[in-house]
């Protein structure tokens, strides 16, 4: 954590209020009761019968089963680690608050859709929850914007909500659950997902969470503490879904779909890029069918900033974005209500350039989603 | 250095905090077991809102002498960030996480009922 090396403020830095931000990344609070109306039978009968079961952070068993809140010790703390939005309203004004102009919504408890055994439940709840998203959220409010979800349990399900919504003005992404999901975003059986979303012309977005989990890379019950789970869970199944997505040509057979990641921080990405290259130099024959070397692939992908990362120096974050080239490619996203968001104030003391700033904060993510500067599909 | 009188000694029961206005100034004041203490409401990390917060509580510890246990220390003198759980120690403003953070610390004294809060003076 930096607080002595924050930069001076420049006389020509545009202030953050008057900055175009896009957030890539909010959460709002979706409940069974609140879906059921919107879900399917006999789903609907099971979300009624878990409405009133008391709810633990991100846990309710049935919906959204088995969080980190639930595994460890809990002590006291005046951390308030649960914050949640239960309304466009309350999302509009706490987003104003910091500064947000427009921002893309992801679920709280869907984070984990991977993880439910039932095929046909998942594709059920991702279901209910776009039309809620749709109509509760999105449709209210012109600064949200949706982010609709793709159940990875009935992929042909999933293409063909990516269908239903690729017109829907307010509906400008694709959110991939990594958290629990098997087998990772790479394997041939999501290629539905990957082509629905190529011709909707909506970026997909991968979105994971803390759990554990028999699947790869969730099987960290090796740590023993949640400290270690945390801060590894979100980068390593980040990682892990990039890499299977390079390494079976995902990248390539799918040309004109963006593709983003969230809430990994960015410090990996140099790794990922590096390291592939050199694997590359040896088994180029087993991924054939990358034209270019993986870096190269890699590199495209958008990077949201959240939770950024604060060394001692922040100018080694600027170092960071470059040794991937992430000008164009690093999002700003805030991750709000969740306990371990990011105020634009943060990335703000980063000492980008004038124009990295713009980019980072709004203009790289009206490219990814394809967006001018009032949130309106172009 | 201004004294601003910020509420009767009644209004800080032992074991709470309250965040007051003094001289424009948003401060957390705490009993912490009669003493009292004040600390600015702004996080040094991203500027939350650091004594908005629910209780103060007790936080853990371990070291060589008590062969690495975690124990539950400081009872009633920790307040960590709402937004992002960053420690501080209130009767000191260090930080916990961060030793090289220490928060201002400013003078609260008891005149009569009067709770009374100096601001604009040197760190004590």
């Amino acid at each position: 954590m930096a607080v002595e090396s924050q930069p001076k403020p420049q006389a020509r830095r545009t202030p953050l209020s008057d900055l175009l931000i896009v957030d890539s990344d909010v959460h709002v609070h979706e409940s069974p009761g609140a879906l059921a109306p919107y879900c399917d039978g006999p789903w609907d009968v099971a979300l009624r019968n878990v409405a009133d079961v008391p709810e633990r952070y991100l846990d309710i068993p049935g919906f959204s089963p088995g969080g980190d809140g639930t595994l460890t010790a809990r002590f006291p703390t005046s951390h308030e680690a649960s914050r949640m939005v239960h309304t466009p309203e309350q999302m509009a004004a706490e987003l104003q608050a910091i500064n947000v102009d427009l921002a893309v919504l992801f679920p709280d408890h869907l984070l984990k859709l991977a993880v439910l055994p039932q095929a046909d439940y998942a594709a059920a709840l991702a279901r209910a929850y776009n039309a809620w998203l749709v109509d509760q959220w999105t449709s209210r409010h012109a600064a949200l914007l949706g982010a609709i979800v793709a159940c990875p349990q009935d992929p042909e399900d999933a293409a063909r909500e990516i269908g239903r919504y690729a017109d829907d003005p307010s509906v400008v992404a694709v959110y991939l659950p990594c958290a629990g999901l098997d087998p990772l975003w790479g394997h041939r059986r999501y290629d539905p997902i990957f082509d629905a979303a190529q011709n909707a012309r909506l970026p997909v977005l991968l979105h994971s969470v803390t759990v554990t989990s028999p699947v790869f890379p969730f099987n960290n019950h090796g740590f023993d503490t949640e400290f270690a789970r945390h801060a590894t869970s979100h980068t390593f199944a980040i990682i892990a879904n990039l890499v299977s997505m390079v390494s079976t040509g995902v990248v390539v057979r799918f040309p004109d779909l963006k593709i983003g990641v969230t809430e990994a921080g960015i410090s990996w990405m140099p790794f990922v890029c590096n390291r592939l290259d050199k694997e590359y130099l040896e088994r180029r024959r087993e991924v054939p069918f990358l034209t270019e070397r993986p870096s190269h692939y890699v590199k495209r992908v958008y990077v949201a900033t959240q939770p950024i990362e604060e060394p001692e120096r922040l100018r080694d974050l600027v170092t960071l974005m470059e040794l991937y080239d992430g000008e164009d490619t690093t999002i700003y996203a805030s991750d709000w209500p969740h306990h371990d968001f990011d105020h634009p104030m943060k990335l703000n003391q980063v000492p980008f350039s004038e124009e990295q700033r713009r980019k980072v904060f709004g203009e790289n993510a009206l490219e990814l989603f394809g967006i001018d500067r009032a949130g309106r599909r172009r | 250095m201004t004294d601003v009188v910020v509420g009767r000694l009644a209004d800080f029961p032992a074991g709470t905090h309250k965040v007051v206005e003094a001289a424009g100034r948003q401060i957390g004041v705490f009993n912490i077991a009669g003493s009292l203490y004040g600390l600015p409401n702004v996080c040094p990390h991203q500027t939350g809102p650091l004594c908005q917060g629910r209780a103060a509580t007790g936080t853990l510890t371990a070291d060589r002498e008590g062969a690495w246990k975690p124990r539950w220390v400081m009872e009633g003198e920790v307040i960590a960030c709402p937004w992002h759980g960053l420690e501080y120690h209130v009767p000191t403003g260090r930080c916990l996480a961060y030793p090289e953070i220490t928060l201002r610390r400013y003078e609260v004294t008891v005149r009569g009922d009067d709770v009374v809060v100096t601001v604009g003076g040197r760190r004590p």
